[in-house]
């Protein structure tokens, strides 16, 4: 039997396999040439990024929980003009080599989010898409707040739609997702990524102060990873947009796991972290599945979960 | 594109793991190709097995490379659970290692004396520093601080890589003289031979060698340690501040120059 077929459409976003990388765990895809081409993956995403620069919060910015890590990193990042002056070339590079570039977005404000995405308009030719974080657990204003109502997640979309005729796909908040999925879609987001990081606390109980410098943090690793899978499948049963699978993804099972729960495409987050070159370990383990499937496109296999 | 950073993924194997004072271990391991590539006051990031739910490397600096060997050598205090689960790999047990990770000591004042200021476990990355300092030629004092005598490593091994002077501070007075490093620097700066302090240890410490140090215009390098998730510049969580913004770590230190540091 030939190879089987992993190429998919992410709302518009060619992949030519379903592996993307989850933002805030890649860098700017350079990072990780040291490990490996990373024109092997389907797409990768770009650490979010705002109009301007961002100095991100004070440390301690991560500790270690069972399964998992919390962070409280605050989206530093620097602006769209230092990515584009940094990465841009790099990046250029990367999506000539036929690796999608998706670019994150960030914003306190809807106000933010537009002149985010009009400086990606202007600035990043490259960009195959754009991710709007609306749920980013570890920002004073914008994020999780934003995106975990359907009224607030629909209108950051609503005001950035008319201004980009590229492909939008949203970074999910881990609340209300199938309300929210449905009012996303109804404004016109082409892919929804499912979920973020999940809100969460820890405690050092001898000093009884937060184990990072907020109070909570954002947790994230293979222990929330079925928790998303029951979001994706939620997610993609209720819309008819394509879903990106994010959570806890450590292994080509993991990834298969959100294809079949009906994920288009997975991105693998912690996992690049504690072992940089995971994703194309997890890509060769997920054709691997695709072949043991006994089908010749991983397309058939996306929610073909069955009860 | 920036640079990425130089580490890569090692496969090691333990030659010896062994307490070397009061919750301080002295770890050997085999990981030839890391031994050849790390530079003085670079660190590495090692995987530690014994908790299938802990996935987070450890960052250590080392003490020692020795490229004909094929050998690193670090000692570590036993901290956390990270630590712990190091301290009960044996002889003979393997894992893997991420290294060379970041910048280490630099030497571009060329100094003609340097003083080398190290507090607790700090000890470890001045060490390599005195090796280093050694096969290049230039000389240098230390200053070694302890809580107590019995948590005390590393002056057998100054001492055998040519410090020329020594001095051993403790917090209670059971090696060498009570008090601090900081204590012992000033006095050491005062008689001008030194144009260049390198130092490692608890940061309230650091920030006051960089002061005192730039009260009498010496140049300063601090090794900062932080809670890494990566250790190669993708997840921005060991950011230190600088005058020039935060700066991750793992990438642009762990030595950093201490003016350059926001304390």
């Amino acid at each position: 039997m030939s190879a089987p077929n992993m190429a998919v459409d992410l709302g518009g976003i060619k992949m030519h396999n379903p592996i993307n990388t989850a933002a805030g765990t890649y860098g700017f895809g350079w990072q990780f040439e040291g490990f490996y081409d990373v024109s092997q993956l389907g797409a990768i995403t770009t650490k979010g990024c705002a109009a301007e620069a961002w100095p991100g919060n004070p440390k301690p910015r991560m500790c270690e929980v069972t399964s998992g890590v919390m962070n409280s990193v605050g989206l530093m990042n620097p602006g769209v003009r230092g990515l584009v002056e940094q990465s841009g070339e790099y990046l250029q590079g990367l999506s000539d080599k036929g690796c999608a570039v998706i670019c994150q977005v960030a914003g306190h404000s809807v106000d933010e989010y537009v002149a985010a995405v009009e400086l990606f308009e202007e600035l990043a030719p490259f960009a195959a898409g754009l991710e709007i974080n609306i749920s980013c657990p570890n920002i004073a204003a914008g994020g999780c707040a934003m995106g975990s109502t359907p009224d607030g997640a629909a209108e950051v979309i609503r005001a950035l739609r008319p201004r980009t005729d590229r492909p939008l796909l949203v970074k999910m908040a881990p609340a209300r997702v199938v309300e929210v999925a449905k009012a996303l879609e109804a404004e016109g987001a082409d892919a929804l990524s499912v979920i973020n990081s999940i809100p969460a606390m820890s405690i050092d109980v001898h000093t009884r102060r937060s184990r990072l410098s907020r109070p909570t943090g954002g947790l994230s690793g293979p222990c929330l990873h079925n928790i998303a899978v029951r979001m994706v499948w939620e997610v993609a049963h209720a819309v008819d947009i394509p879903v990106n699978g994010v959570g806890g993804v450590m292994s080509g099972a993991d990834a298969a796991e959100f294809i079949l729960a009906g994920a288009t495409s997975v991105s693998v987050g912690m996992s690049n972290l504690v072992r940089p070159d995971s994703a194309p370990r997890i890509l060769s383990e997920l054709v691997s599945w695709v072949e043991e499937q006994g089908v010749d496109d991983v397309n058939d296999l996306i929610g073909a979960f069955e009860c | 594109m920036p640079t990425p950073s130089a580490a890569r993924i090692h496969e090691f194997e333990v030659v010896s793991n062994t307490p070397v004072a009061e919750g301080i271990w002295s770890l050997v391991m085999r990981a030839p190709k890391l031994a050849e590539g790390l530079s003085s006051g670079q660190f590495m990031s090692i995987a530690v097995p014994g908790d299938a739910t802990q996935l987070v490397r450890v960052p250590l600096s080392f003490s020692k490379a020795d490229p004909v060997k094929g050998t690193v050598e670090t000692e570590y205090a036993v901290v956390g659970d990270g630590t712990r689960r190091l301290s009960l790999m044996r002889p003979g047990d393997t894992s893997d290692v991420l290294g060379p990770g970041g910048h280490g000591w630099r030497l571009e004042s060329h100094p003609r004396r340097v003083l080398l200021v190290a507090g607790g476990i700090g000890i470890t990355p001045i060490v390599s520093a005195a090796r280093w300092l050694a096969r290049e030629g230039v000389e240098f004092d230390a200053i070694v601080g302890t809580k107590t005598v019995n948590t005390l490593w590393g002056f057998d091994e100054l001492m055998s890589v040519g410090v020329q002077h020594v001095v051993i501070t403790s917090d209670d007075g059971t090696a060498g003289d009570q008090g601090f490093t900081t204590d012992a620097l000033e006095p050491a700066l005062a008689g001008g031979e030194y144009d260049l302090v390198l130092t490692c240890g608890p940061e309230v410490m650091m920030h006051k060698v960089a002061d005192i140090c730039a009260a009498v215009g010496v140049a300063c390098e601090v090794s900062m340690e932080r809670m890494m998730t990566c250790g190669f510049g993708a997840c921005a969580t060991c950011v230190v501040p600088t005058r020039s913004g935060n700066v991750g770590a793992c990438m642009g230190g762990p030595v950093f120059d201490a003016k350059e540091v926001v304390w």
